[in-house]
């Protein structure tokens, strides 16, 4: 029955991503430029896209030293991979209070605890395939006060799924106390589908199940308006050029202050957006096979992932 | 699936099954078992623990004759040197080299065994030769032909004429039969045996022998097992005598005479020991007997393919030990094609690719329910270990050192308390285990750091639970003989892997993470 549903409603399976579109479309020779953040940084700002400021970096356990230093100059930022996976090794450090700092989710960190995650991320606990990795430190993106109601303990980011440059569907990661701030959906972050024409939610997942209200805020997270959400698609689709990959997921962030920014790009997103948006990729993704032309230019190619998003609709809500 | 995945696909599959049916059907080979009546597969299993000397296993290896016909021997060396030594007639197996541990050998063979019956003479039968006279008729500390006791005794027989010397032979066998008890505790010297008229099964065949030999028949011990099904062999010791050419075997502990029963394995002649050793501190052996499920034709045929092409690649005249080897290797597909199912049909997540695989085969060097305890007792570890070593953050790979040393210490804590761990193979039982539960180890806590530890708990369950569906495929006797015996069926499960990698629809677990779109057909209707 659900394997009917799924087929009618047009869901992409893991296998079948695989198979048409990661290894069809994002030739192995790229995937660096996804997924070392610090390579992807190069790229956008090359390409004057927006993105996060990074703060400092230690590539080798010597280096760590430095970074005490410059740790000890800052109240807030993020200390991550560059080569992290799933969200992974993410610290999120909100205010410094004294001699100590506060991590999104209510701990304290001491000086040693944050060296001792930095040493843990450059031996490549965090890193997608083990290998040794560098620990970046980044400056903190503050949250968009149109989505402080629906977010809790962190800032959401957007996903956009970018097919051969034009974007198919998005969704909105909303952080819950679960997730500890963070903006994962299998950590308990909520998924919100977006209607690429309005840039508002339609429907929304928290652990693959509809939710209307924030668990946390007790908000609606259905009918939210994503503020800037033009942008973010312009971003989204620029990024994906600079990328080279064909099938991609774009990660942006609405800062408080700068606007949409391009936090992380992903060679192998995940299949949930679908579940969030309560549509298919599949129809999507052969429309744009469809009606892909060379030569088109950002903007014609946000208003054609918008056309086809508006032809192939989500499903209806079961009554 | 894209065309050229299924056409692939399926050629390979059909390439398999054709040649398997030819095999089959075409040369008419075996594919199920056929349970045929005294065909039996026999291991000795020596384990000998040394300090670091030099010796060596002296085992009696089993001859073909007219009652037993053994084929498919091999053997498993641990580490040591392995001839075959022939004296007389008689093989014995040796094992030497430096005694560092625990060494378990293993000597595996199969006999077609057959119930015969020796003809005796009318009248005297030709004279035995001088040779045999010789070896077989004099006097020795064991068989004391000469003491005063044993003449008087067969004075007292008064024995038929020589001209009829089955007879005279079936005459003293009667004696010792009958006239002498069988008590496993007495003693089994010939002179106590005859005085006191009870003796082990030794006394008793080293008696008889004694008399024979006296009374002019060349005669000596055989020792072999009485094969039982489901159970462990007994061994036996039962007494020869030279009558017109042929050995005749007759036991006067478990009566029989002239007639060889089918459930017994002759293994040594001309004496009891079946396994000596020398420059060891400690020895013990045991065999294990199962029946054997195929006719010893049907395993020549698979042997000598007629087909000559097949006759150059059959596995079944390998190396023994190249065959062991093959043995388990061939099976490996099947789990791999068991991994693949579950990892993108059904869609569940384990640790590593392969892992789950090595660790059924991990389970099979140590049993079921022993190998998960080990599985169990490392993760629990991991979880202990993450707690205890937060606190002095450790880089990464000292710490999962220091939680394999702390594995180490226990393994060794288990052997020094009980000697469960290490009472089979060391090298099975703990050192193979140990490999992939080291790469366990790691996995688990990398996965802990990683993404907490409900889903490293789940992967690891996931992991074990994929290694107990694939650990009794691994240890099915009947799966090893076809693949063993079709290795073609290799290609037939890479056409069925060419399937599932071009399989596109969605895997079990799509359907669960995707259960809002329940309703979606019908809703839109």
């Amino acid at each position: 029955m659900i394997w009917r549903d799924l087929r009618f409603a047009g869901v992409l399976g893991i296998n079948s991503r695989n198979s048409s579109y990661t290894l069809r479309w994002n030739r192995r020779a790229l995937y660096p430029h996804v997924d070392d953040k610090l390579v992807t940084k190069q790229l956008c700002v090359a390409a004057g896209i927006p993105i996060p400021r990074l703060l400092a970096v230690a590539r080798t356990h010597f280096e760590l030293r430095e970074l005490r230093g410059i740790l000890e100059t800052l109240d807030s930022f993020v200390l991550k991979p560059a080569r992290g996976a799933l969200g992974n090794g993410i610290v999120v450090v909100l205010e410094r209070q004294g001699e100590r700092w506060l991590r999104s989710g209510g701990r304290l960190l001491g000086i040693e605890d944050l060296l001792y995650h930095a040493a843990g991320v450059i031996s490549g606990l965090y890193a997608l395939a083990g290998q040794p990795d560098v620990a970046m430190v980044e400056e903190r993106l503050e949250l968009h006060p149109d989505l402080h109601r629906v977010s809790f303990e962190g800032v959401p980011d957007c996903r956009v799924i970018v097919f051969r440059g034009i974007p198919v569907m998005s969704m909105i990661r909303l952080p819950t106390h679960r997730s500890a701030g963070r903006a994962n959906l299998h950590q308990g972050a909520i998924g919100a589908g977006i209607d690429l024409g309005s840039g508002r939610t339609v429907h929304a997942i928290l652990h693959d199940a509809p939710v209307r209200l924030h668990p946390d805020t007790e908000e609606p997270v259905v009918g939210v308006q994503v503020p800037q959400f033009d942008r973010i698609l312009e971003i989204a689709v620029r990024a994906t050029d600079q990328s080279g990959l064909g099938y991609l997921g774009a990660d942006i962030v609405v800062d408080a202050r700068y606007g949409p920014v391009v936090l992380e790009l992903n060679a192998r997103p995940g299949l949930s957006i679908q579940a969030a948006n309560r549509a298919g990729l599949v129809p999507r993704l052969d429309a744009v096979n469809a009606q892909w032309r060379p030569g088109l230019g950002v903007a014609e190619r946000v208003a054609l992932g918008r056309a086809i998003a508006l032809a192939n609709p989500p499903c209806e809500a079961r009554s | 699936m894209t065309r050229p995945a299924a056409v692939t696909g399926g050629v390979l599959l059909v390439l398999g099954l054709a040649v398997f049916l030819w095999k089959a059907v075409g040369l008419g080979m075996p594919v199920l078992p056929t349970d045929p009546l005294g065909l039996w597969q026999v291991e000795l299993e020596i384990n000998a623990r040394g300090s670091g000397g030099r010796g060596s296993l002296r085992a009696a290896l089993p001859s073909s004759d007219l009652s037993q016909t053994i084929f498919d021997e091999r053997s498993v060396s641990d580490g040591l040197l392995f001839s075959i030594r022939s004296a007389g007639g008689q093989r014995t197996g040796v094992w030497s080299g430096t005694f560092s541990r625990t060494h378990q050998v293993l000597y595996t063979f199969r006999v077609q065994l057959a119930q015969t019956t020796v003809l005796l003479p009318k009248g005297a039968g030709q004279p035995p030769p001088p040779a045999l006279r010789r070896d077989f008729g004099g006097p020795t500390a064991e068989f004391p032909t000469g003491a005063g006791e044993i003449l008087a005794r067969l004075d007292w027989l008064s024995l038929p004429p020589a001209e009829e010397a089955a007879a005279r032979v079936a005459a003293l066998y009667s004696f010792v039969a009958d006239e002498v008890a069988t008590e496993p505790n007495a003693g089994d010297d010939v002179l106590l045996t005859l005085s006191q008229r009870e003796g082990s099964a030794l006394g008793k065949a080293r008696l008889l022998v004694t008399m024979l030999r006296a009374a002019g028949f060349p005669s000596r011990l055989a020792s072999g097992l009485q094969l039982r099904d489901g159970l462990a062999p007994v061994q036996r010791v039962w007494a020869e005598a030279w009558l017109d050419g042929a050995w005749v075997p007759m036991s006067p502990s478990d009566a029989f005479f002239a007639t060889r029963p089918q459930d017994l394995l002759l293994l040594r002649e001309g004496g009891d020991v079946l396994v000596e050793a020398t420059g060891v501190e400690a020895e013990l052996h045991r065999f294990h007997a199962l029946r054997e499920r195929l006719r010893p034709e049907e395993l020549a045929t698979l042997m000598v393919p007629t087909n000559p092409l097949l006759a150059k690649v059959s596995l079944y005249r390998l190396p023994v030990p190249t065959q062991g080897a093959l043995r388990i290797l061939l099976v490996l597909p099947i789990g791999v094609l068991v991994t693949a199912l579950y990892r993108n049909v059904i869609g569940i997540q384990t640790f590593g690719t392969f892992l789950p695989v090595l660790i059924a085969l991990a389970l099979r060097g140590t049993t079921l329910g022993r190998g998960l305890t080990m599985i169990a007792f490392v993760i629990v570890l991991g979880v202990i270990g993450r707690l205890a070593l937060e606190r002095l953050r450790l880089l990464l790979v000292p710490r999962l050192a220091i939680l394999l040393c702390v594995v180490v210490l226990t393994v060794t804590g288990l052997a020094l308390t009980g000697r469960a761990l290490v009472e089979r193979d060391l090298y099975a039982g703990v050192l193979f285990p140990m490999v992939i539960l080291t790469g366990l180890i790691e996995r688990f806590s990398i996965a802990m750091a990683e993404v907490g530890l409900r889903e490293a708990l789940l992967k690891a369950a996931n992991s074990t639970l994929i290694a107990v569906t694939v650990y009794p495929l691994f240890i099915s006797e009947t799966l090893q003989h076809v693949m063993f015996t079709y290795p073609e069926l290799v290609i037939s499960i890479m056409g069925l892997l060419v399937w599932i990698g071009g399989y596109t629809g969605y895997r079990i677990s799509d359907l669960r993470r995707f259960r809002t779109f329940a309703g979606a057909a019908s809703g839109a209707r």
